[in-house]
């Protein structure tokens, strides 16, 4: 059996997420030190060598954009850098686990990017509902001023970086970073048109670096031990770990960090295993904006590429674990259900499309009608949305609508049992 | 704190609106935005009623209506879903005498429904107010609600 | 220089100016793509997604009106899958919408769904949803309603008010599919909803639509359409009226023209009303025995000609006068002027700009040759600094106004107000600088200072443009001296750094403009405020180019032009002197009169016209449209010197307070009646289109003057219509030569226009100024005290102005029931702490004196927006009429009279 490979939480569960001498303690703010000792740009090489990929979903190279935010508007008086901590995807808990556990890990990465891009301002956006990861964040926040790597002049460095914390209050969209940083702003989370992107005008208008939780921790990292030891780790193209959380029906549901491209098949056995040995019937990758896989997909590498490779996804790293009878249909219901909730509205295909599929999806339990048609609208509906919709929200319907037909569609349209 | 103390504790400008709000709806005993709140709101950061208003009802965890003491917020994700969600949900209506969306008529609770509450190891989830309730089933559930009748009597 | 690239739309090659999104180059080259969320105006949104296209090198499907036009892109607009995509958008957006239509709007929606065939319901896939989605209704603005079921959620609405208007007061409200717009907390009608319309003129559908005759319009039936000019404030903004069985039923603001771009304010949407109202006049009245009785036209026009004929053999020529009119055409004030110069034969004709800009008007004349403003009202849009000087523009200027908050709030431009009152632009401001009433002078002295002492003047400028050059420059350095700080704060109440950091920005701005209003003109040193304004714009360079000079908001519809027409008692049209004999034999030549029959004596002023009257030497009047029983100061004055008059004629569209006091009232126009043209405050000379027929037997009022003058045998000349007039206006008038009705068919076109091939003059003087040396003059002035104080006795000083949905006297906006719901009451605004002292509360009824007369009953507002002892109160009621509380003490060079500043004392309890 693999076994975890604790790099982001490494102290995770050990030491007092409150005590920020317990963090320097355990080598706390040396990835800092090292990076202010560094030119912004020699910061910003390190993290593209080292290979770091976004953990928010996308998997976008961070040194790549942290290069455009440094590079973009140059007369701009500011440059935000704006950490994305409104994890909302369902199944998915990572950042809130660092947020609770080690706070300062994520804290230290963004002083560092803040460095890397030459910000003097920075906002932490956190989800509302996760009150103890707003209240751990907090207290890092002001022990860190306390401590001097926030404020004037950190680490005597003569590098000003003030960082302060921005509520979200129920809006899954707003973790798309355009949407963000409208919410970010004291607006309504609707999507920005893209181009431009947050590199180019961001926040208030000025270039902006948005970065996850994890990936932020990852930083840390990487300038404390070095990215060829970063490089270590994981796959060539996917270095480093991933925290999946896995849940659902296995016997220990939690986060493991371990390397990417570890197969399906190993973390269920990770997590013990299915629950009381039910079989396994499918899992959903990346949440309710992710794909279904089944048995087939077991032992296929999960790394960003590989997956992408085999129509499924990564995305945050969550994996939603279905056992025998488990019914497929409800869990996409749910998914359906949730997208329509989430919709702001702005744009046609993505506001009635969702409440549309929805209807639909309710209608396959419907005897009277003819549920391989029915099915097949619903995926061309969903794909049409998503060759229409302004953001992800109204493309990613048809990321479980899609996967699940093609590995249940005798389910979905009753053809089974 | 008065409305306008609690607004004032905030710089007049338009990126505090969301933190304003949380602060003034977890300021008001009745877990709510009032008119007067909004209203105050718009004229310190020189918005328009609609802008704020617009926010307030964007936002799933803002509420424009009284509510109770206690918002019970139930995680109905897939992963509890999968988990039966929905039995605890039906438990709590039955404990609380309560539908979905109301607020018992002691005032103490209301009960809601969330999107993912990012618990799933521990599913079903639940929050009340700040504090996180996971693991549930129907004993754990009459526990927690004891436990906050409880409290409110003792404040 | 723009710059154009070549792109390709399905194969066709356009050249589009570079950056340009990509749907506007395609709709200019009549490419018709799909699309509900654009407008030309608004900033590209990107939610009905109907616009997408294809571009080559780019993954999928792309809203064209998103992405900017780059030298080589190869766009495919319309292939089947495109089609597709529209088509399943569409049905989509059907779903969620209720399609009832009453017929009262255009439907742009509609006509999508007709091309792409959805009309017929077998080709639509998704069933209708809308009904269960508890969209709500809102009918509590009283200008018009919102059904979110007809909504298809574009955010045209939303930014027409945000950015066109800089209002922002409407949004979204809930989300996904269960949002919809709301203003206010889902009641418009509390919300800060001004009136506008211009979310109405943007709608696509019928979600917005206007209350007012909505249930008379039926726009698949008869009716046309008439493009006019707005008879309400000196913005000129282009109407388009809908006339439905003969009867005004609908106003919109016209795309694509100058100055307004379909923008309009409340008045102008909403303010027609008073054209059908049942109060006009419609037949000609004498009053006979002390009561007006019903007379056939000829016979009242046979007494007025024999009045008037009379008057002149009995008491001399110049015992005679005429009030012009600043509400009618050129074409009417033209020929009342040559009306009061030939038949009449004396200059003593005047109307109500010695009222408002006379003060300007004269500083601007002395110094820089030219009394207009300077720049277009666009202008504003790109300007980087805005000086607004006793100028509330949000309410007097709306339309103005936008563009004013467009350059603040979306270009950075910093707005410096100087007004003791606060006004809604304060919100948009830089700095607000708030001196005493009538401190001017001495603040802008001691901005001066700041600028010579910190070296910000232009010396390029003053060396090559200003008369005497540096040599001046020391005169205005020498008297500015001792305006120190210190000095200046204590006069004004202004702080020094904030005066200051004014001045600053003011003199380093790269394209400034400055906005003056009646609370720099309505004062005794009125031209000497003005001066001092001049001399600091021509010390620091900044006029006589694009986006940088001086603007006077005008503040009636055609106060312009009627100067321009020459209807005034200084000069001829095109302001050529009265008293120069080569002038006078020219205007006869073509007026086709002896030219010693014209008057080289310059006439006398509205206020002197009225002192005459009381003195015995003026004997009759002819008032063309003018109410100065409740605009002129001192107004019980005004009333006695009236009834001394052996005779007036009064011709008017309404009864006014003046026609009660006429011996002949005759029924004239309205704009909406006539034929002809404005001038707005930008100098652009905008047509006037007749839309309905006139009620009884109403004339415009040219054709009235005519026949007068042809039964007092001195016929004016024989004119077929309004542009035959015209053309003998640019005939006397030189900056008119080369304007004629033709030229002004599309849109209007700005003055000095010398020649049938000039396009007009968009800006003033950036070759020369206008004087006989081609040069700038600077006046320096000395701050003096003004001469009524507050004392023990009358401890306030009275401040008055406009409000946004009442005009002038009111006799039209108050016959309007739209603008009535908005405010209808008059009061006086009071500082808190000078209620407190008087012992009142908001709603407190008060009576005001000054030493000139009492006015009663009248409501108190608390309120911040004025300084501790100072009032304010609109003028436009007419049982409030404050005019019987100021002075008709009169600025020595312009005429004009201190409406701004009264002393008064409030009297309660009564």
């Amino acid at each position: 059996m693999i076994k975890e490979e604790r790099i982001l939480l490494k102290n995770a569960g050990k030491i007092n997420p409150l005590s920020i001498n317990d963090y320097t303690k355990a080598g706390g703010y040396r990835g800092l030190k090292k990076a202010l000792a560094m030119e912004p740009v020699e910061v910003i090489d390190e993290l593209l060598e080292a290979g770091l990929r976004g953990r928010g979903g996308a998997g976008f190279s961070t040194g790549m954009k942290q290069r455009f935010t440094s590079e973009s508007c140059l007369r701009c008086p500011q440059r935000y850098v704006v950490v994305n901590a409104d994890e909302g995807e369902p199944g998915t808990y990572k950042d809130r686990i660092i947020m609770e556990q080690d706070p300062h890990l994520y804290l230290e990465g963004t002083i560092i990017a803040a460095h890397a891009i030459r910000s003097s301002q920075g906002y932490i956006y956190i989800r509302g509902e996760y009150q103890d990861s707003i209240e751990k964040t907090r207290k890092a926040v002001e022990d860190a001023y306390k401590k001097g790597f926030l404020g004037k002049n950190i680490m005597g460095s003569g590098f000003d970086f003030d960082l302060e914390i921005k509520l979200g209050a129920g809006s899954y969209l707003c973790g798309e970073e355009l949407t963000m940083l409208e919410s970010l702003e004291g607006k309504r989370g609707t999507p920005r048109i893209k181009p431009p992107f947050p590199a180019e005008k961001g926040v208030f208008g000025m270039p902006t670096l948005v970065n996850n939780v994890e990936t932020l921790a990852n930083a840390t990292r990487i300038l404390e031990k070095g990215k060829q030891w970063y490089r270590q780790t994981g796959t060539d193209t996917s270095p480093g770990t991933k925290i999946f959380t896995i849940s659902g029906q296995v016997n220990k549901a939690g986060y493991y960090e371990l390397p990417l491209g570890v197969s399906l098949r190993e973390l269920i056995e990770l997590a013990g295993g299915m629950r009381n040995g039910k079989p396994f019937k499918a899992a959903l990758l990346g949440g309710a904006a992710g794909t279904f896989v089944d048995s087939s997909m077991l032992d296929e590498e999960m790394s960003y590429d590989n997956l992408k490779k085999k129509g499924a996804t990564l995305g945050s790293g969550a994996v939603i674990v279905l056992a025998g009878e488990d019914s497929i249909a409800r869990t996409l219901i749910n998914c359906l259900r949730f997208f329509k909730h989430e919709s702001c509205g702005k744009c046609i295909p993505c506001r009635v499309g969702t409440a549309q599929l929805l209807i639909s999806a309710r209608q396959l339990n419907d005897t009277a009608r003819d549920k391989k048609k029915l099915l097949g609208e619903m995926i061309r509906d969903s794909g049409l949305m998503a060759a229409t919709s302004l953001c992800p929200l109204g493309q990613s319907p048809i990321l479980p609508l899609k996967s699940a037909a093609r590995y249940f569609e005798d389910e979905l349209c009753g053809l089974e049992n | 704190m008065s409305i306008k103390e609690i607004i004032r504790q905030f710089k007049p400008e338009h990126h505090n609106l969301l933190n304003i709000m949380h602060a003034l709806q977890n300021s008001n005993p009745g877990n709510y935005l009032t008119k007067e709140a909004l209203e105050e709101t718009a004229s310190y950061l020189g918005l328009t009623k609609a802008s704020v208003y617009g926010v307030a009802t964007y936002y799933t965890m803002f509420s424009l209506e009284p509510r109770g003491r206690y918002i019970i917020r139930v995680c109905i994700s897939p992963v509890c879903e999968i988990i039966k969600a929905e039995t605890i949900i039906k438990h709590l209506e039955k404990v609380l005498g309560i539908k979905t969306g109301q607020t018992s008529s002691d005032r103490l609770f209301t009960l809601e429904l969330s999107e993912c509450l990012g618990q799933c190891h521990k599913a079903p989830s639940m929050m009340i107010n700040d504090r996180v309730h996971n693991c549930l089933d129907k004993n754990s559930i009459e526990e927690i609600i004891e436990e906050y009748r409880q409290m409110s009597k003792s404040d | 220089m723009e710059k154009t690239v070549s792109i390709h739309i399905d194969g066709k090659k356009l050249n589009v100016q570079e950056g340009k999104n990509l749907l506007q180059a395609a709709k200019e080259n009549n490419i018709d793509i799909p699309h509900l969320c654009y407008h030309r105006k608004l900033s590209p949104t990107g939610a009905c997604r109907l616009c997408i296209v294809k571009i080559n090198g780019q993954k999928g499907l792309i809203a064209s009106c998103t992405v900017r036009a780059e030298e080589g892109m190869e766009v495919i607009a319309f292939d089947e899958e495109l089609e597709e995509a529209r088509r399943f958008i569409l049905d989509y957006l059907l779903s969620e919408h209720d399609e009832s239509s009453d017929g009262s709007y255009m439907d742009e929606f509609k006509e999508l769904v007709v091309r792409y065939g959805l009309d017929d319901k077998k080709k639509r896939k998704y069933a209708p949803i809308w009904k269960y989605l508890g969209y709500p209704s809102d009918n509590s603005s009283p200008v018009l309603t919102y059904e979110a079921a007809k909504c298809i959620k574009c955010f045209r609405c939303i930014k027409a008010c945000d950015e066109v208007q800089g209002k922002n007061v409407l949004s979204f409200t809930k989300r996904g599919i269960a949002s919809y717009i709301t203003g206010g907390f889902e009641k418009w009608g509390e919300s800060e909803c001004d009136g506008c319309g211009e979310c109405i003129q943007l709608c696509p559908t019928g979600a917005i639509v206007e209350k007012p005759h909505r249930d008379q319009i039926m726009l698949h039936q008869d009716h046309k359409k008439v493009k006019t000019t707005c008879p309400y404030c000196g913005v000129g903004c282009q109407l388009e009226l809908i006339v439905q069985n003969g009867k005004i039923v609908r106003a919109d603001g016209v795309e694509g023209v100058s100055p307004n771009d379909g923008r309009l304010c409340v008045k102008g949407r909403f303010g027609y009303d008073y054209v059908s109202h049942p109060d006009r006049l419609k037949v000609p009245l004498i009053k006979k025995g002390g009561r007006f009785t019903e007379a056939g036209w000829d016979e009242a026009l046979d007494l007025v000609a024999e009045k008037f004929s009379e008057t002149i053999k009995k008491h001399g020529k110049r015992s005679l006068a005429g009030y012009a009119s600043a509400k009618t055409t050129n074409e009417d004030n033209y020929l009342f002027m040559k009306f009061v110069r030939t038949v009449f034969g004396n200059n003593n004709v005047d109307y109500c700009t010695r009222l408002c800009h006379a003060s300007t008007v004269t500083a601007m004349l002395r110094s820089l040759g030219d009394g207009a403003g300077s720049n277009s009202i666009e202008d504003y849009e790109k300007s980087d600094c805005i000086l607004v000087t006793g100028n509330n523009m949000i309410e007097t200027h709306p339309v103005t106004a936008t563009y004013v908050k467009y350059a603040a709030q979306r270009r950075g431009a910093r707005i410096i107000i100087i007004d003791p009152k606060w006004t809604p632009l304060v919100k948009d401001s830089h700095i607000w600088l708030q001196p005493r009433l009538g401190t001017d002078v001495a603040l802008l002295n001691g901005m001066i200072r700041v600028i010579i002492r910190e070296e910000l003047i232009d010396r390029r400028f003053i060396e090559k443009r200003v008369e005497g050059g540096m040599k001046a420059l020391e005169e205005l350095k020498a008297l500015t001296e001792k305006y120190t700080l210190e000095y200046v704060e204590e006069i004004t109440g202004v702080p020094a750094e904030m005066m200051q950091e004014a001045a600053r920005i003011y003199a380093g701005a790269r394209r400034p403009l400055i906005a003056t209003g009646m609370g720099y003109s309505q004062q005794l040193t009125g031209t000497h405020n003005v001066f001092c304004l001049i001399n600091m714009m021509l010390i620091t360079g900044q006029i006589g180019r694009k986006g940088a000079g001086l603007n006077p908001p005008r503040g009636q519809n055609n106060v312009q032009g009627v100067s321009d027409v020459g209807a005034s008692p200084f000069t001829y049209p095109g302001y050529v002197p009265v008293g120069d004999d080569e002038n006078r034999r020219k205007v006869a030549k073509i007026w086709n009169v002896p030219y010693r029959e014209l008057d080289p004596e310059k006439g006398l002023s509205t206020v002197e016209i009225m002192q005459a009257a009381y003195r015995g030497e003026i004997r009759a009047m002819y008032i063309m449209g003018e109410n100065p029983m409740l605009t002129d100061p001192n107004l019980n004055h005004t009333e006695e010197a009236i009834k001394k008059l052996d005779f007036l004629v009064v011709q008017d569209i309404f009864h006014t307070e003046t026609t009660a006091l006429a011996d002949v009232v005759l029924p004239a126009t309205s704009f909406a009646e006539s034929e002809g043209t404005f001038v707005n405050s930008d100098r652009r000379v905008l047509r006037v289109r007749k839309a309905v027929d006139p009620p009884g037997q109403a004339r415009q009022d040219w054709e009235i003057i005519t026949d007068i003058a042809k039964r007092m045998g001195k016929p004016l000349g024989s004119y077929r219509d309004e542009s035959e007039i015209w053309d003998e206006i640019a005939r006397t008038s030189p900056i008119f030569a080369g304007i004629s009705f033709s030229r002004l068919e599309k849109q209007g076109i700005q003055w000095p226009c010398p020649s049938k091939e000039h396009p007009g003059t968009p800006t003033l003087f950036e070759e020369r100024f206008n004087t006989a040396s081609g040069l700038a003059k600077l006046h320096p002035v000395d701050y003096a005290e003004q001469t009524e104080k507050a004392d023990n006795e009358y401890p306030y000083i009275l401040n008055t102005g406009r409000i946004l949905y009442q005009y002038h006297s009111s006799t039209m906006s108050r016959r309007n029931v739209s603008l009535n719901q908005f405010a209808n009451e008059a009061y006086v605004l009071m500082h808190p702490d000078d209620a407190k002292k008087q012992g009142l509360s908001n709603g407190d009824k008060v009576d005001i004196s000054s030493r000139r007369g009492v006015i009663r009953s009248i409501t108190v507002k608390i309120s911040g927006e004025v300084l501790l002892g100072e009032l304010f109160m609109p003028f436009h009621y007419s049982e409030a009429p404050v005019n019987r509380l100021t002075r008709d003490e009169l600025d020595p060079y312009s005429k004009i009279a201190p409406f701004k500043l009264s002393a008064v004392k409030i009297v309660t309890g009564s």
